[in-house]
């Protein structure tokens, strides 16, 4: 096949870019979970509870008599712009994890497992295919919401990089968890131990670390007090950077700060900001992150697929 | 003619418990070979390290040439495997099905439809081709099992109990479907535990207990293997009051008895365990009717593959 061999870059691009939607798994997923009336009733559903919500804010804030732009009307968009990112934050930490948990276990279970291991699929497509499945599902409802979220754009107090932003760090987050989610499904024999270990992760980092971090806050303000001496600079300016880095390991809470920092300190990357007497630099978490995120992501892929790649020894 | 499956002092161990003991075989290309054992005797075990999917202790195995652990993806590519228990998807339909496996062989999308009636045609489910398969019944979903197999054309089909399941008429349609494959030039290798069943669609089988293989050899050979250990009936007319025991003492020496009992179920009879040799028979029974016994019958009783199984298989029984 000579024609083949001159293969400029974007044909190579384009070649695998439909790799992954002629991928086997995807293609078979989605024809059995796109198929009949449930996928069109959950969509439905969803986008009636959304727009419900949308319908209440409005009535409560916008008719009584104001227009775009005024306080009013900016608070209510922002109030809508969070419930929507609420939303959100729920499908990918828990709904996407769940399906996945289900992807590798669920195939050994069924004893269709060991059928596609003796086919030429390639433990990478496998993994692949499970994971563009599943996620478009909820990317499905994540894109969805995205009119609904204009709305409370055109409300006003809403700022481009603002949505764009926080959709960039919910895909990101969809990813991850996804693939946690896989690889506990991989690395698991049930589905029903594949399922509590990835709820486990994604409660743990969504609110555990949270309370962790609280609690130690309250240890380290009572110590303070009782020895009546307060903190050393250099512990609170380290503490600082501790809490900025929990912050980036949790989906709400790097939300939220990255949303401060845009709002207070007008900034997208970064802020200066004076603790105690010294002038320090502070990231946006957002930064932070998608660098934990993307590391860890690919970490959860490579193991996936070697554990679906592995020959069995019993 | 050139080995397509070599096994190589082939080991699988669980534990204390060797599944498979240091097993050597070579099946030929175009063979049909009857993989006979009784449960739990290490057939899957066997086909699941053949099929790339377990990692054997020790020894090697090849198919095509290829290491199943060097190089697992040629291996794949060369056999097609249907397991002794597996799983079909919801929610998918006969040609989703077929289409899926087709694609996970690299089969050009394109190829992929006329491919999927012909294999259908195949296997007698044409008429099935948009049903869902989970509605299937076992014996459909065996012989679309078999279907998915043939997708990328594989030299080798790998069958685990193929009619494991199945009432008479679908064995029957199982077997007429392996003959045919057969023809198309497969080498196909499958186990059971019922020998009769295998027998006359066998080229060659082997007989493997508590993971060893006792016997292996193309059915020509097993069944005189038999023939060298053939059973003869003799009867003596009842009311003649011939003394048994004493005539079993003395045929225990004439030439070609290898044993001789007095049967304890039948009346005034005998039974000689016998070698192989035609003059002899016919000699013994002459002797025996020239010193004037009343002889009534005197027949041997033909034995099938059943009892090959049985008396190789004895030893490890016990
Ligand atoms: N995963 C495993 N762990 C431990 N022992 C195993 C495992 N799989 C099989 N065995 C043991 O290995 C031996 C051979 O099993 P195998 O499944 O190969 O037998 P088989 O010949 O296929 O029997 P059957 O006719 O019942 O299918 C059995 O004693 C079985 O208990
Ligand atoms: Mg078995």
């Amino acid at each position: 096949m000579a024609e083949t061999t001159s293969n400029t870059r974007p044909a190579a691009f384009r070649g695998k870019l439909s790799g992954i939607f002629s991928n086997p798994v995807t293609v078979k997923e989605l024809r059995s979970r796109m198929r009949g009336r449930r996928a069109f009733v959950v969509l439905t559903l969803y986008l009636l509870v959304l727009s419900a919500a949308i319908i209440f804010v409005n009535l409560v804030y916008v008719s009584s008599g104001s227009y775009p732009g005024n306080t009013m009307t900016r608070t209510a968009g922002k109030g809508l712009f969070a419930a929507i990112l609420g939303v959100q934050v729920l499908l990918v930490t828990f709904i996407g994890p769940a399906f996945t948990a289900a992807a590798v276990s669920g195939e050994r279970e069924r004893q269709t497992l060991d059928l596609l291991r003796t086919t030429l699929l390639s433990a990478d497509a496998f993994v692949l295919g499970k994971l563009i499945s599943s996620l478009s599902y909820i990317l499905l409802l994540v894109v969805v919401s995205i009119p609904l979220q204009s709305i409370a754009f055109l409300l006003g107090g809403l700022s481009g990089v603002e949505l764009i932003l926080s959709q960039v760090l919910i895909l990101i987050a969809a990813i991850t968890y996804a693939l946690y989610g896989l690889w506990c499904s991989a690395a698991m024999r049930s589905t029903l131990t594949a399922t509590v270990a990835t709820f486990s992760g994604t409660l743990f980092v969504t609110f555990g670390i949270p309370t962790i971090a609280f609690i130690g806050l309250l240890i380290f303000g009572s110590m303070g007090f009782m020895t009546g001496s307060s903190l050393t600079t250099s512990v609170e300016i380290a503490l600082v950077y501790i809490g900025l880095a929990l912050a980036a390991t949790n989906l709400p809470a790097t939300l939220l700060i990255s949303e401060i920092f845009l709002l207070e300190r007008d900034t997208l990357i970064g802020a200066t900001e004076t603790i105690v007497t010294r002038s320090l630099w502070l990231p946006s978490p957002w930064i932070l992150f998608i660098i934990f995120h993307v590391a860890a992501a690919i970490i959860f892929y490579i193991a996936a697929v070697r554990r679906v790649r592995r020959v069995s020894d019993v | 003619m050139a080995s397509i499956i070599e096994l190589r002092e082939l080991t699988k161990r669980y534990g204390d418990l060797t599944a498979v003991d240091d097993i050597t075989l070579d099946i030929e290309e175009g063979a049909v070979f009857g993989f006979i054992g009784p449960n739990g005797a290490g057939k899957t075990t066997t086909m699941r390290i053949l099929t790339t999917l377990l990692r054997p202790t020790s020894g090697e195995a090849r198919v095509a040439g290829y290491s199943v652990m060097a190089a697992p993806r040629d291996v794949r590519r060369a056999i097609g495997f249907m397991p002794d228990f597996f799983g079909v998807y919801e929610d998918m339909k006969v040609w989703e099905y077929l289409d899926f496996f087709a694609a996970c062989y690299d089969v050009p999308a394109a190829g992929r439809p006329g491919m999927i009636d012909d294999l259908l045609a195949l296997v007698d489910l044409g008429h099935k081709r948009d049903a869902y398969v989970e509605t299937l019944s076992r014996g459909m979903k065996q012989r679309l099992c078999l279907a998915r197999t043939l997708a990328h054309d594989p030299q080798v089909l790998i069958l685990d109990e193929p009619a494991s399941g199945l009432d008479p008429r679908a064995r029957i349609e199982m077997r007429e479907l392996l003959r045919e494959l057969q023809k198309m030039g497969k080498t196909i290798f499958f186990s059971s535990h019922i020998l009769s069943e295998v027998a006359d669609i066998c080229t060659s089988i082997g007989i493997i207990e508590n993971g060893r293989l006792v016997a292996t050899g193309n059915v020509g050979d097993m069944m005189s293997r038999l023939r060298a250990h053939r059973s003869v009936v003799v009867r003596f007319v009842p009311s003649a009051g011939v003394d048994l025991a004493a005539v079993a003492a003395g045929l225990e020496n004439e030439p070609g008895v290898l044993s001789a009992e007095v049967d304890a179920a039948m009346p005034s009879t005998l039974r000689l365990d016998f070698g192989d040799d035609d003059s002899e028979l016919s000699a013994l029974l002459a002797r025996l009717v020239g010193h004037g016994l009343p002889v009534l019958t005197f027949s041997e009783e033909r034995g099938d593959l059943e009892d090959v199984f049985l008396q190789v298989t004895q030893g490890a029984a016990d």
